[in-house]
């Protein structure tokens, strides 16, 4: 099923590129989505890195030949573009941590519709538990993980997001889920000295 | 989790299961904003919204010009499912999308849906002739796939309520499209293609009086007559349902009623001799 609609996804960009694309972004919208929503954990930044993902594949596309639209992997390929716009973003978020122009547009910014940390903490359930330990997660063990078990990607498409053999991919995922448990389980004692 | 001596980790297993329940949906209309971000031209894809109706939810898909589909949510549950099937019968996309087609919530709580641009031209030429037909019954009535035909401008031969139904069938756009109001010659509702639980729930919506006019048919009537105007009507024709019970005169037939010197309603334009 999947291989049948990442084949006719192809097919269909190397015929139109435009109505091919809208297919692609009715497809795949969900899990460029989530993937960048469990990397950024914030609602208004995976909205905006998403729109970022998309229109740097549709640039992409535009110089691509037939034949090479034909031959994509969109899923692995789209998620590929996700996770360098999100390596970017990290990039220029460390180097310019608050831009003093931002202060005065604070009001156009999209609000954030997530929980705050006032909530979070209230309705610490499993799984906003789970959410919070994936941000403390290092990013290079966060993107494996959240491609194998959150977007459901296979090993051999991890591979082709990371760029690195599949035997290499499995190891980081569970390398990544194990470092995920320990967080968790570290978390716990801590709550427990706090509530008793 | 299998681990490298191909033991099973059930700690693991479970996380692993929690976190794909982390998967959820992009919020309202990102992919619409994506394509508009993008720079995609508006006719190349389809949007859809998500509407309540008399028979539950309903799925409509329409383009910048005119509604293109329109499904229950009965056997089409979830939105995936109405996006493949959209995808299968025109080849376009359906993008998730707030903002419904100019006039739609109004001709669904109407159920006044004549006036609604609907894009049928992917139909052959008969089941089209046959929608459009379909489309001109008032709300809150009942026509009989005779009438249907005549309408249509069928062929008078034998087999014209085979070619209704099979046209009623293929309607791809559901309550937009009043199915629920084409009766058989009997006078009992054909409920093509949704069945007869949606369709009941959309005629007893309209104010259609179905145990009237099962009474009228299972005696063989067909047709009010009214011996003031001296006029007949189909009984769910507005003009029928405001004749006093001590005037109304019920007839079998166009026949019948032309022999006592009846005419046909103008409005309802009953089957004539």
């Amino acid at each position: 099923m999947e291989e049948e609609t990442a084949e006719c996804l192809g097919d269909l960009l190397a015929a139109d590129l435009d109505s091919g694309f809208t297919e692609l972004v009715r497809v795949h919208a969900r899990d460029v989505h989530t993937f960048l929503l469990r990397l950024s954990g914030s609602r208004a930044e995976a909205d905006d890195l998403g729109q970022d993902t998309f229109l740097r594949a549709y640039t992409a596309l535009q110089g691509y030949s037939g034949q090479r639209r034909r031959e994509l992997r969109p899923r692995a390929w789209l998620l590929t573009i996700a996770a360098n716009v999100w390596r970017n973003h990290l990039r220029s978020l460390a180097r310019r941590p608050v831009s003093a122009g931002r202060v005065e547009d604070a009001a156009d910014v999209w609000p954030d519709s997530g929980p705050g940390p006032v909530e979070r903490a209230e309705t610490a359930d499993d799984r906003d538990r789970l959410v919070a330990a994936l941000s403390e997660l290092p990013a290079q063990h966060r993107v494996p993980v959240v491609l194998h078990h959150v977007v459901g990607m296979s090993y051999s498409e991890v591979a082709e997001v990371q760029g690195c053999p599949v035997g290499t991919a499995k190891a980081q995922v569970s390398r990544g889920l194990s470092g995920l448990r320990r967080l968790l389980t570290a978390e716990r004692p801590a709550l427990r000295e706090v509530t008793a | 989790m299998i681990g490298p001596d191909g033991s099973v980790d059930p700690g693991l297993a479970a996380l692993a299961g929690d976190l794909a329940g982390l998967d959820e949906e992009p919020p309202q209309g990102f992919a619409l904003r994506v394509l508009q971000a993008v720079g995609i031209s508006r006719e190349r894809y389809d949007t859809y919204c998500r509407l309540e109706t008399a028979a539950g939810g309903l799925y409509v898909a329409f383009g910048p010009q005119a509604v293109t589909a329109a499904a229950l949510t009965g056997p089409h549950p979830d939105p995936a499912a109405f996006e493949g099937l959209h995808r299968r019968r025109t080849g376009r996309s359906a993008i998730p999308a707030a903002k419904p087609f100019p006039g739609l919530v109004t001709a669904i709580r109407t159920g006044r849906a004549r006036q609604l641009p609907l894009d049928l031209s992917a139909l052959p030429q008969t089941d089209r002739a046959v929608l459009e037909a379909v489309r001109t019954i008032p709300a809150g009535q009942l026509r009989s796939a005779d009438w249907i035909a005549r309408d249509a401008g069928l062929p008078a031969a034998t087999g014209a309520a085979e070619v209704v139904m099979h046209a009623l069938g293929a309607n791809p756009m559901a309550v937009l499209i009043p199915c629920h109001r084409v009766t058989g010659a009997d006078g009992t509702p054909f409920d093509l293609p949704d069945g007869p639980e949606a369709g009941d729930r959309l005629r007893a919506a309209e104010g259609i009086d179905l145990r009237q006019v099962a009474e009228l048919a299972r005696e063989g009537l067909f047709l009010l007559g009214s011996d003031t105007t001296r006029i007949y009507c189909h009984p769910t024709c507005a003009n029928a349902r405001r004749i006093t019970a001590a005037h109304r005169v019920p007839f079998r037939s166009p026949r019948e009623a032309h022999h006592a010197g009846y005419r046909a309603c103008r409005s309802c334009r009953p089957m004539t001799v």
